[in-house]
C-alpha cells in the first residue's frame, strides 16, 4: 500500500528560550549542527504510519502533544530526533488563524494561502467563486482578517483547502469554531473527500466527530502513544480513562476536606432493615425514614432523600431546604431529619432509598448512602408509580 | 538523523509576497509612494547643502558635472541596499504568524522584502535619472543596460547579508540595535559623498575590499561618464557574490527549521 505519512522515533524538545543567554546558547549549538537539548520534552519516540485512503483521529487531553505532532508532520517545526516523511499534496489547518495575516484582507490571504499550496494564479481565479461560495462570508472578504470572527477565519481557511484538492488533509481542532451549519458542511465535505480516496489526519476533542470520520484513532498521552488502533476501542478507552480521572478528582476533593471535616451521613434508617434482607413494605403503607448527618461546624446541614429504581432510574427526590425543613439537633454536630412517605404510591418492585448530605447553603453534595427496599403488592399496573386516577363513564 | 519535510520554494507565492510587501510598504497610503522619492531627495538636499555649500567640497572627477548629480547617482542604490537590509532584518519576526502555522521555505520572506525594496527604489532611481537629465546632466542611457546587472549583483549581496542577519535576529534580538549604526558606518566609509581619490593610500587599498565601493564606482562610470571598466575584478566580485549567497542560504536553512521555537 501507498504510505503517505511515516514518522519514525520522533521526539521534540522545545528549547528554553526566555533568557537571552539561553537563546544565544541555542543559536551556537544549532550553528554547529547540534540540537538544543535543554528544554521541555513534548513528544517522545512516536512511530506512526498512515497509508493512502486512511483516516486517523488523534485524541488526547490538552497539552498531550497532539498539535506539536501535527506541526512536526506538516514541517512547520523540525523534530529534535527522528525522521518524518510525508508524500503527496498536503493541506493543513493548524490552530486558529489558519496562517492568515491579520492586517491583510481576506482576499489577499486567500491568494497567499492558495499560492503557498501550489495553486497557480490561473487555477486560483478559476476556483475563486467556489472558494467564496464555500466560505460564504459575503463582503467581509475585502475586510482585513483582524476584523473577522474566529468562525469566519475558519470558514475562509477551510474554503481555500477545499479548492486545493489535497491528497492529505491535516486539521487541528478547528471545525469546532464554526457554527452548526458550517460544521455540517465541513463534515460533509470531508466525508466526500474520504470517499474519493483522500487521507485525513484530524485532531479533535469531539469523540463524535472522530468516530464519524475516522477509521483509526491515536491516543496521545504526555507526549507518547498511549493507544493506537481501530477508532471505537481507542475512543472508548480514552473516554473511560477520563471518567476514571474525574471520579478520582471527586474523591480527592472529598478527602481534601479531611476526615470528619465535611457533612457526612452518620446513619440512614428504615424500619425493618435490621436483618440482611431488604425491608419489604406494602403499597399504600407509610414509610418512616431517619437520616442523621454530622456537621463539622455545628450548623444545620441540608438533607436529600430520594427513591431510585434498582437499575438507577430516579423516581423521586426531595431536598430539605427547598421545603424549609430544618433538622433536629440531637447533640453537638449531630442533626437528624425524619421524613414520612405517606401512602406510598410506588408499584411493586425493588428500589433503593438514596440519601445525600449537603452543606448548610445547599450547594455541594458531600456524602451519599443507599439502602435497598422492596414494595410488595398485587396489581397489574405498569411503571414505577401509581398516579391517582379514575375511569369516567 | 533529522529529516524534516521538504519545503518547496513556490514562485507564485514569492511573487505574491513581493507584491504584497510593495503594497503594504509603499502603496497602502497615498503618500507612501511620494515619500519613496521625497525621503532620499530631502537627504540628498541636506548632504548637498552641507558638503557643497558649507564645506565647499570639490570632486576633481566631477568637474563639469556638479556635486549633486555625482552624489545622486550613488545615493539611490545605496539607499536601496541599506533599507533592504534593515527591513529584511526584522522580516522573520514580523511574519511569525505565518511561520508558526504554515510550512514553507522561510527564506522567501527576507528575500521578498529585499526584492520589494529594490524594485521600488529602482523606480525612484529611474525618476531621479530623468530629473537629472532634464536639469542638464548628460546621463549615458545606453549604459543603463550594463548598470542593471551591477544593481542585480547588489541585490544578490543584499539578499545574502539579509539571510545572515534575519536568521541571527530570531535568536539574538540585539541585531536590530547594532545594524543601523553599522550601516551608517558603512555609508561613510564607502566613497559615496566623496571620491575614493580623497582617501590616503592605505585606506584606498582597504576600500578595494568593500564591494559597495566597487558597485558605486561602476555605476558612476557607466551612467555619468559613459566609461566601461570591467576587468578581472568583475569576475572576482561575481564569484564572491555567488559563493557568499550560497553560504548565506546554507546558513539560513540550518536555522530556519527552528525559527518557530524562538519566535
Amino acid at each position: 500500500m501507498d504510505t503517505l505519512v511515516r514518522i519514525e522515533n520522533v521526539s521534540k524538545i522545545y528549547p528554553r528560550v526566555h533568557k537571552s543567554r539561553e537563546r544565544l546558547q541555542a543559536f551556537v549549538s544549532l550553528l554547529f549542527g547540534r540540537e538544543p537539548v535543554h528544554g521541555t520534552k513534548v513528544l517522545s519516540d512516536i512511530n506512526l504510519e498512515v497509508v493512502r485512503g486512511q483516516s486517523l483521529g488523534i485524541i488526547g487531553e490538552n497539552g498531550a502533544g497532539k498539535s506539536t505532532l501535527l506541526k512536526v508532520l506538516t514541517g512547520v517545526i523540525q523534530p529534535t530526533t527522528g525522521r518524518v516523511m510525508v508524500q503527496g499534496k498536503v493541506a493543513a489547518m493548524l490552530e486558529l488563524g489558519a496562517g492568515f495575516q491579520p492586517d491583510f484582507s481576506g482576499m489577499d490571504n486567500v491568494r497567499m494561502k492558495a499560492s503557498l499550496m501550489g495553486l497557480s494564479n490561473r487555477e486560483l481565479n478559476e476556483r475563486l467563486d467556489d472558494i467564496l461560495a464555500f466560505a460564504d462570508i459575503g463582503e467581509y472578504i475585502h475586510e482585513p482578517v483582524k476584523h473577522y470572527s474566529s468562525g469566519m477565519v475558519v470558514r475562509l481557511g477551510f474554503a481555500v483547502i477545499t479548492a486545493c484538492r489535497p491528497d492529505l488533509l491535516i486539521t487541528d481542532e478547528v471545525l469546532a469554531v464554526g457554527d452548526e451549519s458550517f460544521q455540517k458542511k465541513c463534515i460533509r465535505w470531508i466525508q466526500q473527500f474520504l470517499d474519493q480516496g483522500g487521507t485525513l489526519l484530524l485532531v479533535s476533542h469531539s469523540m463524535y466527530v472522530v468516530q464519524k470520520l475516522c477509521q483509526k484513532a491515536l491516543w496521545i498521552h504526555a507526549g507518547g502513544i498511549e493507544q493506537y488502533g481501530d477508532v471505537f476501542p481507542v475512543t472508548q478507552a480514552y473516554l473511560a480513562w477520563h471518567e476514571k480521572r474525574n471520579a478520582k478528582d471527586k474523591e480527592m476533593q472529598l478527602k481534601a476536606t479531611g476526615d470528619g471535616a465535611y457533612y457526612r451521613i452518620d446513619a440512614l434508617t428504615l424500619p425493618g432493615a435490621e436483618g440482611t434482607d431488604p425491608p419489604v413494605f406494602a403499597m399504600g403503607e407509610d414509610i418512616n425514614i431517619e437520616l442523621q448527618i454530622y456537621s463539622p461546624d455545628d450548623r444545620p446541614p441540608v438533607g436529600v432523600v430520594g427513591v431510585v429504581r434498582a437499575d438507577g432510574t430516579p423516581v423521586y427526590g426531595v431536598v430539605s431546604d427547598n421545603e424549609n425543613a430544618a433538622p433536629v439537633k440531637l447533640a453537638d454536630h449531630r442533626f437528624r431529619f425524619r421524613l414520612r412517605l405517606t401512602n406510598i404510591a410506588l408499584l411493586p418492585g425493588s428500589y433503593n432509598l438514596s440519601a445525600h448530605s449537603m452543606d448548610p447553603e445547599g450547594v455541594r453534595v458531600f456524602d451519599n448512602r443507599q439502602m435497598a427496599f422492596q414494595i410488595s403488592g398485587d396489581t397489574k399496573e405498569v411503571g414505577y408509580i401509581r398516579l391517582p386516577h379514575e375511569w369516567l363513564d | 538523523m533529522t529529516l524534516g519535510k521538504q519545503r518547496k520554494f513556490e514562485w507564485v507565492f514569492f511573487q505574491n509576497l513581493v507584491v504584497r510587501q510593495i503594497r503594504q510598504d509603499y502603496l497602502e497610503n497615498l503618500t507612501g509612494f511620494a515619500w519613496l522619492i521625497l525621503q532620499p531627495l530631502i537627504l540628498l538636499a541636506v548632504y548637498a547643502f552641507v558638503f557643497s555649500t558649507i564645506f565647499k567640497a570639490r570632486i576633481p572627477e566631477a568637474e563639469g558635472i556638479g556635486f549633486v548629480p555625482y552624489l545622486a547617482i550613488a545615493f539611490w542604490p545605496w539607499t536601496a541596499f541599506s533599507e533592504a537590509i534593515l527591513r529584511a532584518n526584522n522580516s522573520i519576526t514580523t511574519n511569525g504568524a505565518l511561520i508558526g502555522k504554515v510550512a514553507f521555505a522561510t527564506e522567501q520572506i527576507p528575500l521578498a522584502t529585499v526584492t520589494a525594496t529594490f524594485i521600488m527604489h529602482l523606480v525612484g532611481y529611474l525618476a531621479v535619472l530623468i530629473v537629472l537629465q532634464l536639469m542638464g546632466t548628460g546621463i549615458h542611457w545606453f549604459y543603463l543596460l550594463l548598470a542593471l546587472p551591477v544593481i542585480l549583483l547588489m541585490w544578490v549581496f543584499a539578499c545574502a547579508i539579509s539571510l545572515f542577519t534575519s536568521a541571527i535576529q530570531v535568536f539574538v534580538r540585539d541585531v536590530a540595535q547594532i545594524l543601523p549604526p553599522l550601516m551608517t558606518f558603512w555609508f561613510f566609509t564607502t566613497p559615496i559623498l566623496y571620491s575614493s581619490s580623497y582617501l590616503p593610500e592605505s585606506l584606498q587599498t582597504l576600500t578595494q575590499w568593500n564591494p559597495m565601493a566597487w558597485f558605486i564606482a561602476r555605476l558612476r562610470e557607466l551612467l555619468l561618464f559613459g566609461e566601461m571598466n570591467f576587468d578581472y575584478k568583475t569576475l572576482i566580485i561575481f564569484l564572491f557574490m555567488a559563493i557568499f549567497a550560497w553560504i548565506s542560504l546554507r546558513f539560513f536553512r540550518r536555522f530556519s527549521g527552528h525559527f518557530e521555537d524562538f519566535l
